[in-house]
Order: structure tokens, then C-alpha cells, then sequence
């Protein structure tokens, strides 16, 4: 029988007091950070929804090798049990830890492309793509079409689109293009797979032209699931199994530990070839760290070479994903409007949807992420115009997805915190009239969206006299 | 003072057990590891001295800390423990984390250095020296003459020239974006910069508008040197002086893992508002946001604790004293090191130790050999290998032939201290045998970490009198 219930295969062992908030305090706190929840402080934060990425509980295990960490400068034990891990599970020969995931797409931009290069990928990240564009080349989005649109069904709306990938071969040539990016899960299009048979036919056609792969895996194990779940003929894998194999369709990856991996910092790059490992290592001593601890400590790397071993579990990422579902279905029984099918580390709102009455030039995501803290203290993420940024003309780049992303810290909050979003959101949902646009106060040259700061426009002159600093008029 | 002995201020809480091995295995590994130290697996290391950077022991306050770490990507209230722990002592109003120290120089360096800009510094670290030309400047050591003698006394070898620094100033003043000052001076031995020298210095940068930083990883060694080595700062607190440093500077880059007493970590300082929101520019993409840079929260906790530690006046004490006690045994035993001792680590002076070995040869680098395979002692080489270069095709070699005995702080006790002295006693018995190496393959930049080498001889030792098999006595 199929499990029906998500139920967590651990129980707690420790545990970090919440604290709450007054509305009144919110109000204060989020305009004080600029209408912008990247800037509040965690402490006026009641459930943390911003990001999944270092904000995982770690087991008594990793704790435990935690205090195993081998802090020599060189050659450190704890560097052998992850170069293990890595070569174990995602089957990589040479493994470069860096600090973190943004540490490895820094080295491997450097090492790969030479200025006016062209790097496709299914769709953007933003890290990643500034690194890209840092060492001189322009990005590409190859993703199938089905990706921008929040409301279709299909289940690998992560795939790549061939004839967009030909398109580009054509136009500026294979020897141009040094590598392909593949990210797995597709964080912005709402954390949705890529099926293993995309990979293999992104594989053949890179092979052919001498085009490299790399893969993005700081969800690959997430994205093993869904294949696992939703691709004919693939049910009887272990997760595993489909990770290794999607991880053979590619040359390299780099990795963010913070994600799949359950550690609170850490990342690597992992190659195959030799010369391009010797150039990685090269560079990684003089922005990382020596190539045997890459800017982390050792502990560190015990930690996740102990977290690569639990997030292959089955129990563990049927509950991961099952809860991110919870959320995602009440939601849509609630009739909000919502990225679908439900991805894997997170519910992307459609803000364009629930806010059609704000232009997008007023940022509906921001305005919305703004609301939902004060309304509830719940912080999410902006995952629409300001983080995709501004063009080479400096216009604002609309993406086609205008969301915020309530994203799932793994094994940290309970199903009552689950049911506590969902009501949140269904409430502003109820009083979407009263949610107003933001325009820019303070806009930072590379990833805005991090310290940007805003303002609410002014509302209707009727309304404008007592509240113009407020995101959200009073109910 | 009643007593003599200065004991650790701390007792063990938890402890690592370490490895016997022998002369052959240790033979054996060494040539896996392409006689390189750098390049061993820690396993078969019995005294790791290879740095003190991220080795040290941590405190239960640290590890209390630790277990508090708040791991909010933005916001984090870990990031207001540390950004007030670095505020209060360095007085600087922007604090930004890096996931280490060469992080926060990249940072700095590409966010200030133009092409051909010139950067003095009293002697540039390896990795300052990488990333200052990695963002197209030209790294200009100005040491004193002082500091270049192994074997000078002068209590504050680490010091700038000041006068070169002015003529270098009024010579190329528009091409000189900051002026750094490392303290304690690495590679010159772990030598102190005086208060004054750094006052002297200050007031040459201001005199031409250039803002000073201070290379701050041993600041507060530093500033322990000074108030045991200066009469007039003997009554002043240890905090008083580093924040009297501080004061006098414009900013300072900073490796945690040194007197941050962490594992990981470093930060990034300044008062320049407008200069700091573009280092935050550039450390969001290569970095993290600016309230993690790059580190867990738990690291966070860790370092505002750890630099209030540095600071401890019973630690400083007994840190100094530690490697001063190693130094009087060795100079007792007549081997050639680096005076006076400095403050993290030992220095055996490899040019009068194996005066037999050509430079070309790399003498401190075969020592540093030596030392492991005789003793188990991992130390590395501040020479030719690490600081040499080729320039058409004609390699330049380093003034000093050191190896550095670097201590990690609070991991070993005298008895290993005592083993130690017992190693280089015997090694330095049997220089006259120690042979050359010659590079085999080797990076451009930082070739010390990857290079390859081999004995010129096919074995480190020539055969000894009695037999050919070295051994301990």
C-alpha cells in the first residue's frame, strides 16, 4: 500500500523557543526593513518561511559528528568522509567543498567561460546567473514553456525544450555555448523536476556538440523523488539509484549543502574531468579555502557527509516533500491561487493572480510577501520582477511567474505551523483589496532583491491621509 | 610572583585522540603526499603545526554558543552577537562576515584595487599577496630593515618603513587605493607592530588622504606584545590597545580563525559607509546576504565569544609564554630560529640550519620534511616554495628561509611541547645530512598548497655515519 500520511520517521531531540509578535510590531518591524523581509530581524519573525537553504534542524547524528570535526588545516579527516559521500551518492571522482553553493557556481563561471560565451539553462537562478554574467557571458532560458505558466499541470515542468536549446546551438554556435546549466529542481519555475528522460536526451544532444553539462543539484535528491513518483516506469528505483543516474547525464555539478544535504553551511563542486578539477583547485585556494576544507570548517563537512546519507531516505524525503504537499493542498482547496503541481521544497503563490488589482511595475509578490508578515509574522520570499532584476538596457525584466515562495525549512516545523500558514494565507486572500503596490527607495546594482529597500505607493486619495506608511491598511 | 610556572588558564573539557606512526610509514606517506606537508592526510600527522588558523580548541562558552546559533538566513539575532563583539573592539561601524579571511580581502580588493594600483603593506601574507594581484594591483612590501634580520633583536621587527611609505606615497599617491598593516607580521616571523609605528603610520596615510586597513588576524597577540614589551603600556589592558589600533585605522580585514579563536570565519570592517555598501554588493554574490556572509549562525556565536577570549589577559600570557619556553629550549640546544619569539608561532631559521642547501634547493622546505618523516611534526615553509616566483623564466627568491612551528591555540601542553623541542633537537643534529628538493609541478598562484617535489638526491637524508636508517635516539 501507498503511505497516506506524511508522518515525520523522527521524533525531537531539541528545540528553539518561537517568539510572537503584536500586529502593531510587525507594522513597525517591516517598515523599518523597507518593506523588504529580507531585512527584518529573525527575532520578530514568528514562522520563517524565506528560505529552506541552511535553516534545517540537524539530527543527533550530524551533531554528533559535529563534534568529530577534524579542524587540521590539510588533509582533515572529515574531507575523506565527504569526498566518500559525494563519490558514493552523486558519483563524482573529484569533489572541491566550497563555503557554500554560490562558492562553487563562483569557480566553476571562472573556470569555464571566457567573455561573450552563452550559457543556457532551464530558466534562471539568481545567483547563478551573476556569476555568469561576472565572467562575461549572457544567459539563455531553455526551459519548456510549460514552466511559466503557474497553472499548468504538467508534471516535469522543469524539463528543458530541445528546440529552444537548437535554436541557440544554431544561432551562436556550440563552441560558444561552454556549458549547459541544469538545475534540478527548478527553484523559480516552483521547484518543479526535470524528468530523468529529459536529462538523457539533454545528454545525447550536449554529447554530440561538445557542449558540458552541469547540474545544479542542491535539490536533486527532491527531484529523484518526483521521478521516482511521477515518471512511467521508474516507481520501482530507490531514490538512490535515480539520483546516481541523473547525476551520470552530467560532467559536472556544483551543490549547495544548505538545501538536500541538511547542514547549516557548506557546498562543493564535483567534476570528472582532471584538468578542469586542477583548475577548480586552483582557484578555490585563493577564494575559498585549501581544495581539503574549501572554506569550511571541518566539522562542517562531517555534517554533511552525514546529512548526504539521510537525504536519501525514502522515510525522509516522503515526509519532506509530504508536508510541502499539506501545505500546497489546503491551499488550493481554499481555492488561492498557486504554482501547480506543488514543487518540492515549497507553495509559490500566484501574486499576479491574488493581487490582479496592483500593476506589476508595484511589485504584487513584494506587496504581498510585506502583507502576509504583518497580517501573520510569517516571512517569505519575492520570487518575481525584483529578484529577476534589471536587463542589460536597464529596464525591469517582468519574468512570466510573479510569486512568493513559503518555503519549507526540512524537519523543522510541525503540521500545526503548516495549518497556521494556510490560514494565514487564506486570510489575506479575503482582504486582497487592502494590500497596496511598493516602489523602490533604495535599489542595490547586483541582486536587488536582497537589500533593496521600498515604500507603499500612495493609495487612493481617500485613503492616502492617515496610513501612507503602511503596507497593508487596517482591517 | 611567588611562582614561576605559567600554567593554562583553562582546564580539558574534551579531547582528540592523535596517532603513532612510524619513521617508515611517515617515509611512506610524505612521498604519497609528493613531499608535500600540505598535501599529507591529517591521520598521519602526530603534532600539527602546520597552522594556527581555524586549529584551535574552542571553549564551552564557544560551544554553548554553538548550540544557540540562530539560523535565519536574514536577520539572524547570532549576527547582532557578532556584529556588537566586532563594534566594541574595533569601534568600526560596518561589520561584515566572511566565511573566512582571504574572502574579506577578496572582497575589499576588487571592490578598491584598479588596475596597476599599487597596496603597501609592511610584509603582504600569501593569500593577501594573491588577492591583491588577482584584482590587478601590485602588492609592495615595506618591512623595516629590521625585520628582514633573523636574528636582530629589535623587540617590533613586524614594523613598517614609514619613511619608504611616504616616498611611495608622494611618488604614486593616486595610484595607492589603501595602505595595509598586518599585525602580528606573518611572514616576518610573528613579529609585533608598536602602537607608534602604527600611529606613524596613520598619520603619513591621512597626511595624503589614503585610508589605512589593518590585517587584523593576531590583533590581539599584538597587542599583548606591545603591553609586555613597551614600558609605557605595561598599566593598559590588552582591549585598551587593540582598541586604541583600531582607532587609528580606517578599516581592517580580519581571519576569525586566528584571534577570533573559531574554527571558521573572518569579517570585513570599516567606518566608510559608501564603501561598505559596495563590498556588501560584491558579497552577496560571492559571499551570502550581509547577516550570514557565508557562515552558519552557530560560527557567528562562536566568533563573538571567541574574540572576547582572544582578549584575556590570563590566555595572552600564557599564549606568548608557550611559544617563548619552546624558543629557550631550542635556542639553549643552539638551533637557529628567528629573535625574539613572536606570537602564534616558532620560526627555525633554515638558511643557518642547512647552510649547505642552495636556496634553489629550497633548504626550509626540506627541513620541513625532515621534520615530519623523523618526528611526526607537520610544520610548513614561509620560503622560497611559498613566496618564490618565476619572472622570465629566472626564479626569485625569498629573503628568509623560515620554517614556521605554528601553534594552535589552547590544543597541545607542555609535554608535547617538550617533544617538540626534542624533534627539531635531533633534526638539527643531523643537518649536515638533510638534501634538497626541486619542484616537479607546481600552480602559478599559491603553488605551495598543490605544488609537487621531490629529494634531488632520490632520499631526503644522506646516509648518517652510523646507519643508514635514521631513527629518534
Amino acid at each position: 500500500m501507498t503511505h497516506r500520511s506524511w508522518a515525520e520517521p523522527w521524533r525531537i531531540k531539541m528545540v528553539e523557543p518561537l517568539r510572537m509578535t503584536t500586529r502593531a510590531e510587525r507594522e513597525s518591524a517591516i517598515a523599518r526593513a523597507g518593506y523588504n523581509t529580507f531585512l527584518l530581524d529573525a527575532d520578530d519573525v514568528y514562522i520563517d518561511l524565506l528560505t529552506d537553504s541552511g535553516t534545517s534542524a540537524m539530527s543527533d547524528r550530524q551533531w554528533a559528528g559535529i563534534m568529530l570535526g577534524d579542524e587540521a588545516y590539510a588533509g582533515s579527516r572529515n574531507f575523506l568522509n565527504l569526498q566518500n559521500a559525494v563519490r558514493e551518492y552523486y558519483g563524482f571522482e573529484h569533489v572541491i567543498p566550497t563555503h557554500q553553493g554560490r562558492g562553487a557556481e563562483h569557480i566553476l563561471s571562472q573556470i569555464l567561460i571566457e567573455h561573450g560565451d552563452h550559457v543556457p539553462g532551464n530558466m534562471y537562478f539568481t545567483t547563478t546567473r551573476a556569476h555568469q554574467e561576472l565572467a562575461g557571458a549572457a544567459f539563455h532560458d531553455v526551459i519548456v514553456d510549460e514552466a511559466h505558466d503557474p497553472a499548468s499541470e504538467y508534471p516535469f515542468k522543469g524539463n528543458v525544450d530541445l528546440a529552444k536549446l537548437d535554436a541557440l546551438v544554431s544561432k551562436v554556435g556550440a563552441n560558444r555555448i561552454p556549458y549547459i546549466s541544469v538545475a534540478a529542481t527548478v527553484n523559480l519555475a516552483g521547484g518543479q523536476p526535470i524528468s530523468l528522460q529529459n536529462l538523457r536526451a539533454v545528454r545525447e544532444y550536449t554529447r554530440e556538440r561538445g557542449i558540458l553539462v552541469i547540474l545544479d543539484a542542491a535539490r536533486a535528491v527532491e527531484n529523484a523523488w518526483f521521478i521516482q513518483q511521477r515518471e512511467p516506469g521508474h516507481s520501482r528505483y530507490s531514490i538512490e539509484f535515480l539520483l546516481k543516474e541523473m547525476c551520470k547525464q552530467a560532467d559536472g555539478m556544483t551543490m549547495s549543502a544548505k538545501k538536500d544535504s541538511l547542514a547549516n553551511i557548506g557546498g562543493w563542486l564535483a567534476l570528472r574531468d582532471d584538468a578542469l578539477a586542477d583548475a577548480a583547485r586552483n582557484l578555490v585556494v585563493l577564494y575559498e579555502g585549501l581544495h581539503t576544507y574549501g572554506g569550511l570548517a571541518g566539522r562542517d563537512m562531517e555534517a554533511i557527509a552525514i546529512g548526504i546519507q539521510e537525504s536519501v531516505h525514502e522515510d525522509h524525503i516522503r515526509s519532506r516533500i509530504g508536508q510541502v504537499m499539506y501545505l500546497g493542498n489546503k491551499l488550493i482547496d481554499a481555492g488561492i491561487p498557486v504554482v501547480k503541481p506543488i514543487g518540492g521544497h515549497a507553495v509559490f503563490l500566484d501574486a499576479a493572480a491574488m493581487l490582479p488589482h496592483i500593476p506589476r511595475p508595484e511589485f504584487p509578490a513584494q506587496a504581498l510577501a510585506a502583507a502576509l508578515y504583518v497580517e501573520s509574522g510569517i516571512r517569505s520570499m519575492e520570487r518575481g520582477a525584483v529578484s529577476a532584476g534589471r536587463d542589460e538596457n536597464g529596464e525591469n525584466r517582468y519574468p512570466s511567474l510573479e510569486l512568493v515562495r513559503l518555503t519549507v525549512p526540512r524537519r523543522v516545523y510541525t503540521q500545526a505551523h503548516m495549518d497556521v500558514v494556510a490560514e494565514s494565507v487564506i486570510e489575506i486572500a479575503s482582504m486582497r483589496e487592502s494590500v497596496a503596490g511598493l516602489q523602490f527607495t533604495y535599489e542595490p546594482k547586483h541582486l536587488r532583491f536582497f537589500q533593496a529597500r521600498f515604500r507603499p505607493v500612495a493609495v487612493q486619495a481617500e485613503h492616502e491621509s492617515a496610513h501612507q506608511s503602511m503596507a497593508v491598511s487596517p482591517r | 610572583m611567588r611562582f614561576n610556572t605559567i600554567i593554562e588558564p583553562f582546564r580539558i573539557k574534551t579531547v582528540e585522540p592523535i596517532r603513532q606512526t612510524t619513521v617508515s610509514q611517515r617515509r611512506a606517506a610524505i612521498e604519497k603526499a609528493h613531499y608535500n606537508v600540505f598535501l599529507l592526510p591529517a591521520r598521519d600527522v602526530l603534532i600539527d603545526l602546520l597552522t594556527d588558523s581555524g586549529t584551535g580548541a574552542m571553549s564551552v562558552y564557544q560551544w554553548a554558543g554553538m548550540m544557540k546559533g540562530d539560523e535565519s538566513y536574514a536577520g539572524a539575532r547570532s549576527f547582532d552577537a557578532f556584529e556588537s563583539a566586532v563594534r566594541d573592539i574595533t569601534g568600526f561601524s560596518h561589520v561584515i562576515p566572511t566565511h573566512q579571511g582571504r574572502a574579506a580581502e577578496h572582497i575589499l580588493f576588487h571592490t578598491v584595487v584598479r588596475k596597476g594600483d599599487i597596496v603597501p603593506n609592511n610584509t603582504h601574507f600569501d593569500t593577501t599577496r594573491a588577492n591583491v594581484e588577482d584584482a590587478g594591483g601590485i602588492p609592495l612590501d615595506l618591512p623595516t630593515r629590521e625585520g628582514k634580520r633573523a636574528q636582530s633583536s629589535d623587540p617590533f621587527k613586524g614594523n613598517m618603513d614609514v619613511d619608504a611609505l611616504e616616498r611611495t606615497l608622494e611618488q604614486h599617491g593616486e595610484r595607492v587605493p589603501l595602505v595595509m598593516i598586518t599585525v602580528t607580521n606573518n611572514s616576518e616571523g610573528g613579529q609585533p607592530v608598536s602602537l607608534e609605528n602604527v600611529r606613524d603610520v596613520s598619520a603619513v596615510c591621512r597626511r595624503y588622504g589614503v585610508p589605512l586597513f589593518i590585517d587584523a588576524c593576531r590583533f590581539a597577540e599584538n597587542a599583548w606584545l606591545n603591553k609586555s614589551r613597551e614600558a609605557h603600556l605595561a598599566t593598559r589592558s590588552a582591549r585598551s590597545i587593540a582598541q586604541e589600533m583600531f582607532s587609528l585605522a580606517d578599516g581592517c580585514t580580519m581571519s576569525a580563525k586566528k584571534d577570533g579563536m573559531a574554527n571558521i570565519g573572518g569579517f570585513l570592517a570599516m567606518n566608510n559607509g559608501a564603501l561598505a555598501s559596495r563590498c556588501r554588493t560584491r558579497l552577496v554574490l560571492t559571499e551570502g546576504f550581509p547577516t550570514y556572509g557565508g557562515l552558519a549562525g552557530y560560527d557567528l556565536e562562536a566568533i563573538a565569544v571567541g574574540l572576547n577570549e582572544a582578549l584575556d589577559e590570563d590566555y595572552l600570557r600564557y599564549r606568548i609564554r608557550s611559544i617563548e619556553y619552546l624558543g629557550e629550549k631550542l635556542l639553549a640546544a643552539g638551533v637557529p630560529i628567528v629573535t625574539p619569539t613572536g606570537g602564534h608561532a616558532l620560526y627555525l631559521d633554515a638558511r643557518r640550519m642547512l647552510a649547505h642547501v642552495p636556496q634553489s634547493e629550497y633548504p626550509a622546505w626540506a627541513l620541513s620534511l625532515v621534520l615530519y618523516v623523523e618526528g611526526g611534526v607537520r610544520a610548513a615553509e614561509i620560503g622560497s616554495v611559498m613566496f618564490g616566483r618565476k619572472q622570465n623564466g629566472i626564479e626569485r627568491f625569498s629573503e628568509l628561509e623560515l620554517v614556521r612551528l605554528a601553534f594552535p591555540r589552547r590544543v597541545y601542553t607542555q609535554s608535547h611541547v617538550d617533544y617538540v623541542a626534542e624533534v627539531v633537537c635531533y633534526v638539527n643534529s643531523i643537518a649536515s645530512r638533510i638534501r634538497g628538493v626541486r619542484i616537479t609541478e607546481a600552480p602559478s598562484v599559491l603553488r605551495h598548497f598543490t605544488a609537487r617535489l621531490e629529494p634531488i638526491a632520490g632520499q631526503l637524508l644522506a646516509p648518517g655515519p652510523t646507519s643508514s636508517a635514521s631513527t629518534m635516539p
